[in-house]
């Protein structure tokens, strides 16, 4: 019959499990987490494996910094199978090492970097799409809704470059929030946290003007509403206060 | 006109009582057709934002331009008349300028807000172009030591300029240039009879000899107008491989020429002639990324681009004896010269081939277009079609059905006609 392994639904309880597999010999039909569909062929198995902070640094040891970061962003991902192929990486790289990255023939390399692709380029978007409202008492507050779980990479990003604001970030469908402090960043439940969401004086003058520029930068002559959308996909158009009129 | 900008006491910092939304309107409104836009190649980090080496866009406006800095211009009023230009004296358009303060305010809270990236600052020239940049420096003080603003600063820099005061302004901003605007000298007297190619290439001379971390890290670029003057795709792309050379330009910018202004000087275009500036940067990408120099592409008996096939493919049509290429075995040179293959794909198809033979269904994840790319390679001695097809006339033909987006151009430029 074919095993199923159940873990957390954390990265560290994925390496937990996965560092478990890999040193008994066992190959997984798949690894899941708790709200897995039942099915009558598939035997379902709960290690209930104690998880501990040591488990990154032991993987750190033995796999280099890129891949760690490469699998990091495959478990970010909406992908649906991203805890199989990630098993499958780990175990091709105790294999060939270094040069597996090039070895796209595998289905389970050329996977990783399709996905690690997508997840980085989503972020990298966010990092410009994100549009923060100016509350009260000065905190910047944004909402977002990405594909893949991006917010923790997306608050490194602002953590630089607003260091010296407060400012929340909310997934608004995973319902997570990243809040700053002028330290450093905490990702919290969104039902923990209520925000107060008067604006400051100001908001609506700045905003009305971003929203003028926005129009008026564009070259009538040159219109080409395939392009905006390929580089802006409509999806991230709620949250965009300059095009959310169009919608 | 010049009653206007009295009553606008523009030489007092531009103090008025026009609403700052009426002004950025008004001055975003004359700086747009600068194309220049990116914010790569600096790695600034202060109080208040930092830049981000590969840039960041942050939307895309319905031209589907980039708009990563906030773009505008500090006045509009200028004592030059340039022919293809907005802006010029002799137009009679509404004059409105910004003190420096009032931009600080517009940068400060679009940047906090993460609608930019930075700014992208122009301007018209008042009184002498000392004393424009005594403004456009005035300016990017106030935002550097007053305001710790660490974001990105694209400055254009005024012809004319002292050196003392390049000097002061390079030291603030993360990229200073200024627009050559046309490719010969005789193109600039006709249409820009108050500026001159040496004015220019002296502030790209200034830049590049004194270019560090600490003046213009992420460099210089420049822009020319396409299709205002009678300059030949030649004479465009000689000036270009001069330019990077002789100045270590980051990039030079390609701006199909928009009628803003009826002159007798100036072509009467229906469209702006956006597929030759789309074919003249493919042309510029092949300069700086895939080896090629301006001779292998354009020459005096063919002094202009095909507008059919993309420059890359022209060439290979041409050499069509250097083909077909061996993927598992010819040089990254080789690659680059593939059409269908680009920088990142040969890089993979670098690194794959050392572990494994590659076939076509490979090549296919690897990025590279093979629609295009299958007249020219095989793969273990294989070609992917039959030998007896593969003449120029052939490929041309079916090269220029495939390409999708020629045909859309087309149709695009239907629709605006209609408009």
């Amino acid at each position: 019959m074919n095993k199923v392994y159940v873990y957390d639904g954390t990265f560290l309880g994925l390496l937990t499990l996965i560092k478990y597999l890999l040193s008994n010999k066992i190959k997984p039909y798949n690894i899941v987490t708790f709200d897995y569909q039942e099915n009558l062929f598939l035997e379902v198995i709960n290690l209930h494996l104690k998880v501990s902070d040591k488990i990154s640094g032991l993987f750190y040891n033995t796999f280099d910094k890129v891949t760690m970061k490469r699998i990091y962003y495959v478990f970010l991902s909406k992908e649906k199978n991203k805890e199989i192929i990630i098993y499958y990486y780990l175990l091709n790289y105790l294999k060939y090492g270094d040069s597996l990255s090039g070895m796209c023939n595998l289905k389970c390399v050329s996977k990783v970097l399709e996905i690690n692709k997508k997840v980085g380029n989503e972020a990298h978007k966010l990092k410009g799409f994100v549009r923060f409202k100016e509350l009260k008492q000065n905190i910047l507050y944004a909402e977002i809704n990405p594909d893949n779980d991006v917010l923790e990479i997306i608050s490194k990003h602002f953590k630089k470059r607003l260091k010296n604001e407060y400012w929340v970030i909310k997934d608004v469908s995973r319902n997570i929030v990243s809040i700053y402090d002028k330290k450093d960043f905490y990702l919290a439940l969104g039902e923990d946290v209520k925000i107060i969401q008067d604006l400051s004086d100001r908001e609506e003058e700045f905003s009305k003007m971003w929203q003028d520029f926005y129009k008026i930068v564009a070259i009538k002559e040159r219109k080409n509403e395939k392009c905006r959308r390929n580089f802006m996909p409509k999806k991230y158009w709620p949250y965009l206060l300059e095009v959310r009129d169009e919608l | 006109m010049f009653d206007l900008l009295k009553e606008m006491r523009y030489n007092n910092y531009g103090e008025s009582k026009m609403e700052l939304r009426e002004k950025l309107i008004i001055l975003a409104d004359s700086a747009k057709y600068d194309a220049s836009c990116s914010s790569s190649g600096s790695q600034r980090q202060g109080d208040f934002g930092n830049a981000h080496m590969a840039g960041i866009c942050h939307s895309f406006s319905a031209d589907g331009r980039c708009i990563s800095l906030l773009k505008i211009l500090l006045t509009n009023a200028c004592i030059f008349d340039c022919k293809y230009c907005l802006n010029r004296k002799s137009n009679n358009i509404k004059r409105a300028m910004f003190t420096p303060e009032e931009i600080c305010t517009i940068t400060i809270n679009f940047y906090k807000r993460n609608y930019i990236e930075g700014l992208f600052l122009s301007s018209g020239i008042i009184k002498s172009p000392d004393y424009t940049m005594e403004l456009l420096i005035k300016t990017m003080e106030l935002l550097r030591y007053k305001y710790h603003f660490g974001g990105y600063i694209h400055v254009k820099a005024i012809p004319g300029a002292s050196e003392y005061n390049l000097q002061r302004l390079g030291k603030l901003v993360d990229r200073m240039s200024a627009n050559i605007e046309l490719p010969t000298e005789s193109g600039l007297k006709l249409l820009a009879p108050d500026k001159n190619s040496d004015k220019v290439e002296k502030i790209m001379n200034y830049v590049k000899n004194k270019k560090s971390q600490n003046f213009v890290p992420a460099g210089q670029s420049t822009q020319m107008i396409i299709g205002a003057s009678k300059e030949s795709d030649l004479d465009i792309m000689q000036k270009s491989e001069n330019m990077y050379h002789n100045y270590n330009l980051k990039r030079v910018f390609y701006s199909a020429y928009i009628p803003v202004n009826q002159d007798k000087n100036l072509p009467s275009l229906l469209t702006p002639p956006l597929k030759r500036e789309n074919r003249l940067y493919q042309t510029d990408w092949l300069l700086r990324y895939y080896g090629f120099k301006v001779s292998d592409i354009l020459d005096e008996n063919n002094p202009n681009l095909n507008i059919l096939v993309d420059p890359k493919a022209s060439w290979a049509l041409k050499h069509l004896e250097e083909f077909p290429k061996e993927i598992n075995k010819c040089t990254y040179k080789e690659l680059l010269q593939v059409p269908g293959i680009g920088v990142t794909s040969a890089k993979r198809i670098m690194k794959s081939r050392k572990f494994f033979n590659l076939d076509f269904a490979d090549l296919k994840k690897m990025g590279v277009v093979l629609k295009r790319a299958k007249y020219f390679i095989t793969c273990n001695g294989r070609f992917s079609l039959n030998k007896d097809f593969l003449n120029s006339h052939f490929i041309e033909t079916n090269l220029v059905l495939e390409d999708k987006s020629s045909i859309k151009e087309k149709n695009r430029q239907l629709e605006l006609f209609h408009e």
